[in-house]
């Protein structure tokens, strides 16, 4: 899997590496869909180890966001590199998935 | 005997003229390699000629039909097999036996089209003679029925990307005032990429404006060009009866539950210009990729709202600018800012040649898309520029790849 998974009992770090497109964005949204439907609704998407995020890889995450919500959770994402930053801001979907420095500052509350 | 072929040569000559698919080159390879036969192809027949679309250990290309032996397979529902090519008396006289390679064993399955009628043969070819069992004759069988499949599933998706491309204006708008010319080079047949243009009324005081459009649906190919023409054709609905803000909005309202279902979602840049003013209402949903240029440097049209699609309720509202005389609005995909590594800088410094003096809207799309491609873009791309003109000029036709 493209991705690796850490249960903190009260959240689940997710972290995809490499290219998150339309090949990898799949199988984290499937997985994402499962621990929401599991009762684990407070996800954090670990982008420190992403070199590409394309718009599928965005897609993904969006539908985690709104799963999760309507799970009464919450989907944050920590420590995006210059690239997912980028996209966010030119899509202006850092206003719905606001980028957290690190993994700690997006769990933070939890 | 019935024919089996008849129109299918029509179909067999079209696909032959499409060129070469690599989708065809894996279905020929296989079958070289599971029979282990120095020659495997895939011969299309048409009214006159052979085409040799793909092949292992036999060039491709075309030759007289009288010459090929498939030719006899299309006439056939199932597989020929031709033990000893030299004792054949149809084919002992056929240069391939002949001469060489001097082939002397065959097996062809016949392939169908989307008629439903034969249009080629994918065939094995041995140098010595032999004769193949049962069960190999089936697994010829199979992978002919496998390039029947990719033939189908190519052919349905060069028609959605005709039909996509169809729906993208080639004419000039019947409106006085501008020049406007876009461009789409999808990734693949079909994509998520879209222009559009069309005139509007203004409902408040009857004047005509220029409403032009550039989406981008998530993602790539035929999943997101459905997207794509339902956000294009709701757009164009709305649009006739309000303002580009609220026509956005309504747009989105309409369209969420497509969009949600699909986990997609669309950026989009529409603007709508009044050719006389040059008054420029805008809504710019996600998108980024709008700038006016001019000698006196570029501006960006941005807002802040989100794409089509979101989880959240938006309203979009318009913005306004005004689009001077000199100035030409630009409008692109994320395909091409990728290209110049997402940076407005380089794109700034890139785009100085649209103007220079002379080039039409559109070169100026052509040179936006062609440096795309040269530089290996990996996802649809898409331009569209938009200048005022003369009013009294004659209308500049423009035309579309």
């Amino acid at each position: 899997m493209p991705f690796t998974e850490t249960d903190h009992a009260d959240y689940i770090v997710l972290a995809p590496t490499g290219k998150f497109n339309m090949v990898s964005a799949p199988l984290l949204k499937t997985r994402m869909d499962d621990l929401v439907a599991a009762g684990k609704a407070r996800l954090i998407i670990d982008m420190s180890s992403v070199e590409f995020i394309d718009s599928s890889g965005l897609g993904a995450l969006i539908g985690g966001l709104k799963g999760t919500r309507q799970a009464g959770g919450e989907l944050r994402l920590a420590a995006p590199g210059d690239q997912a930053r980028a996209v966010l801001k030119l899509t202006n979907l850092d206003r719905i998935l606001t980028p957290y420095k690190t993994v700690e500052e997006a769990a933070d509350g939890w | 005997m019935t024919e089996k072929i008849g129109i299918g040569r029509y179909e067999a000559e079209a696909i032959a003229a499409a060129g070469p698919s690599r989708r065809y080159d894996r279905v020929v390879r296989l079958a070289q390699a599971i029979f282990g036969m120095p020659i495997a192809a895939l011969n299309l027949i048409g009214h006159e000629h052979q085409y040799t679309v793909s092949a292992i250990g036999f060039p491709t290309g075309t030759i007289p039909v009288d010459d090929s032996i498939c030719r006899v397979t299309v006439q056939h529902d199932e597989t020929v097999e031709i033990s000893d090519l030299r004792q054949d008396e149809r084919f002992a006289h056929i240069p391939a036996v002949l001469e060489p390679p001097r082939i002397r064993y065959y097996a062809g399955v016949p392939v169908r089209g989307q008629s439903g009628q034969n249009i080629g043969a994918l065939c094995v070819i041995d140098l010595v003679p032999r004769r193949m069992g049962k069960q190999q004759l089936e697994m010829l069988a199979d992978l002919g029925a496998l390039l029947e499949h990719e033939l189908a599933v190519q052919e349905e998706m060069d028609l959605a990307g005709t039909v996509q491309r169809q729906m993208m204006p080639s004419q000039a708008p019947d409106i006085a005032g501008v020049e406007v010319a876009g461009r789409v080079q999808p990734a693949r047949e079909a994509g998520g990429d879209y222009y559009d243009w069309f005139v509007v009324n203004d409902a408040a005081d009857g004047s005509r404006r220029l409403e032009v459009v550039l989406g981008d649906v998530m993602g790539k190919g035929l999943a997101a060009s459905l997207i794509a023409s339902e956000v294009r054709a709701v757009l164009r609905g709305h649009s006739r009866f309000t303002n580009i803000g609220c026509a956005v909005t309504e747009t989105s309202r309409t369209v969420s539950n497509d969009l949600e279902s699909n986990n997609k979602f669309s950026t989009l840049w529409a603007g709508q210009l009044d050719p006389v003013t040059g008054a420029l209402d805008y809504v710019d949903a996600g998108h980024g990729l709008a700038m006016i240029v001019s000698n006196r440097g570029s501006r960006r049209l941005t807002q802040k709202y989100l794409p089509l699609g979101m989880p959240v309720l938006e309203n979009w509202a318009m913005a306004t600018d005004v689009l001077a005389e000199d100035e030409i609005l630009i409008v692109v995909s994320d395909g091409f800012f990728d290209t110049l590594d997402d940076s407005f800088e380089k794109v700034d410094e890139h785009l100085k040649y649209v103007l220079e003096p002379g080039l039409t809207c559109q070169q100026i799309v052509d040179l936006i898309v062609d440096y795309a491609i040269a530089h290996d873009a990996t996802d649809d791309v898409t331009a569209l520029a938009l200048r005022r003109i003369d009013p009294a000029a004659p209308v500049n036709p423009t035309e579309t790849n």
